[in-house]
Parts: C-alpha cells; structure tokens; sequence
C-alpha cells in the first residue's frame, strides 16, 4: 500500500524526498485522526488525506516559488531549478526480472516510459487514472476523493488515457 | 482496445514500478508505516461505558453520551447529600413541632426533674 502511495507521489511531485515526506505525513494523518473509523473506510480516507497532502505541497511550493522569484528579481540569489520531467528519466529495476540482458533493457525503458508519460499527464488526470485504474476505486469514490463530479473523473480518465496511448504509440510501444 | 482494457494492461506495469521501490526508500517507507501503527490505537470498550486507549491521552475520545455516563457517579452523590440533608431538616422540624403541641411548656425542660413546675399549682 504504502509503495503504491509512495510511486503516486512521485509521479506527481517528482522528486524521492518530498514523495516521502507526503507518504509518512498522509499515513500519520490517518492514524492520529481518524482511528475511530471503521476499518472499511479507510483506504478511501487514506486516498482522500495523500491527495489533499499532495495538493499542499503543491501549494506550498509555489509560495515558495514566488518568494524566490521575487527575491532573485531583488538580486538576493535564488536559482531558476525548475525539474523539466523529460530531463529526468530514470530506468526502474524490475521485480519480474527477465531472462535475458536485452530483454530486462527493454522491460526497464518500456517502464522508464510509462512511468515519464505518466509523469507528464496534467495533476488532475493523474490523480483520476490513478484512482480509477490503479488504486481500482470506482468512478463515484473516485469523484469523492478528488472532490468533483463523476463526470469529469470520467473525462479526466478519457484524456489521461488517450495521452498515455498517444505517447507509447510514438515510442512504438505496444502493451 | 478500449480505456479500461488499455488500463488493465497499464497496470501490471506500475504495480511493478511500485514493487522495484529502491530499499533505502522501501525501508523508510515501512518504518512511517510502523510508527503510523504505533500512533493507531483503536479504542477498547470497557463495559461499553469507557473507552480506553493503550497509546496516548489524546486517542481517546467521549461521546456526549459516554460524557454524560462518566458524570453519573457524582451526580448521584451530590444527590444522596442533598437528600440525606433535606431529611436531617425535617427530622428537626418534627422535634420542635412537638415540643410546643405537647402539655409540657418549652420552659419545663429547663427545670432541674420538673420541680419547679410541679410545685406550681396548675388548674
């Protein structure tokens, strides 16, 4: 569970520490808050809390941002360290190991690019296919945790979709 | 191939992503879960009235009603005090109404085996 939690903050903040950081504040959030619930809900408040922690990082990192911004403009230092998520491409060890060298060099880049594409989907389409397909949440507690309507969780999931199979066509993927 | 067929093939592969976890940050991630455990106390009903918690004060919670239980005990004794010093009152008021409905005058009581009084002629 947490290892899934984990790769989701990655894919969205994209970078180890702060995924990290996310996983631990979101499951600590859980425990501490929400213990009297029923054992049944809480996958879904778990869902729910990584989300909401995700969203705040991204909000604080854009106050941040902006003070940086304007304290570079002042002349006090701040470098542009913007993460272009294509510059970034990182080749994944693989638990189904194949048999060959060639073989394992494929399965990893075929992954490297899947987890790129996924990467680069825009938050909220993310957030939706990663609920919908991955976490297996049907569309209304999809539309729960992301808090919209079941409609769009259903566009959200159209376009991540077509851009995930767009971007593995070019690459002459087939899964 | 539609959306959820191209989902279910997507899948295995970011299931695989998920497990080939570096171990530095798989071990990480084990110890949050671990100390998430820790702080996760789910409460014990004793008798369905207190709800107790191995962990922390701050895990356990009341309800208005448990609330109300918890204060039983010492409304029923400020209760049984009140009562039982009301009751002292009336016993009081009993003696004295009959220390003036009786013949004896409140005087009498004061004279050393009724002497004086029995001296007195009475009509």
């Amino acid at each position: 569970m947490e290892r899934r939690a984990f790769k989701q903050s990655v894919y969205a903040v994209q970078e180890e520490q702060s995924a990290l950081d996310i996983v631990q504040d979101s499951m600590m959030k859980l425990a501490e808050k929400y213990a009297q619930r029923p054992a049944e809900e809480l996958p879904l408040l778990f869902q729910r809390i990584l989300q909401n922690t995700i969203r705040d990082h991204f909000r604080r990192t854009k106050v941040r941002s902006t003070w940086t911004t304007l304290l570079s403009n002042l002349g006090m230092g701040g470098d542009d360290d913007d993460v272009d998520p294509l510059e970034t491409l990182e080749v994944d060890d693989s638990t189904n190991i194949p048999s060959s060298p060639a073989a394992q060099l494929e399965q990893s880049e075929v992954m490297a690019t899947i987890e790129e594409a996924v990467k680069a989907l825009p938050a909220r389409q993310r957030e939706a296919f990663m609920l919908r397909y991955w976490e297996e949440l049907d569309v209304s507690e999809t539309a729960k945790v992301m808090g919209c309507s079941e409609g769009s969780v259903k566009t959200h999931c159209s376009r991540a979709t077509h851009a995930l199979a767009k971007v593995l066509k070019a690459k002459g993927i087939t899964l | 191939m539609n959306e959820h067929e191209f989902a279910a093939k997507l899948k295995p592969w970011l299931d695989s992503a998920a497990q080939g976890v570096g171990e530095m940050q798989a071990t990480k991630l084990k110890a949050a879960r671990l100390r998430a455990l820790d702080a996760y106390r789910e409460p014990v009903r004793l008798y369905g009235l207190v709800p107790t918690a191995a962990g922390t004060a701050q895990a356990i919670h009341y309800g208005i009603v448990q609330r109300a239980l918890l204060w039983l005990p010492i409304a029923a004794l400020l209760a049984t005090l009140a009562i039982q010093s009301m009751s002292d009152i009336d016993d009081a008021g009993d003696i004295d109404a009959q220390l003036l409905t009786q013949e004896l005058p409140p005087d009498a009581f004061l004279d050393q085996d009724f002497r004086s009084w029995l001296a007195k002629p009475h009509g």
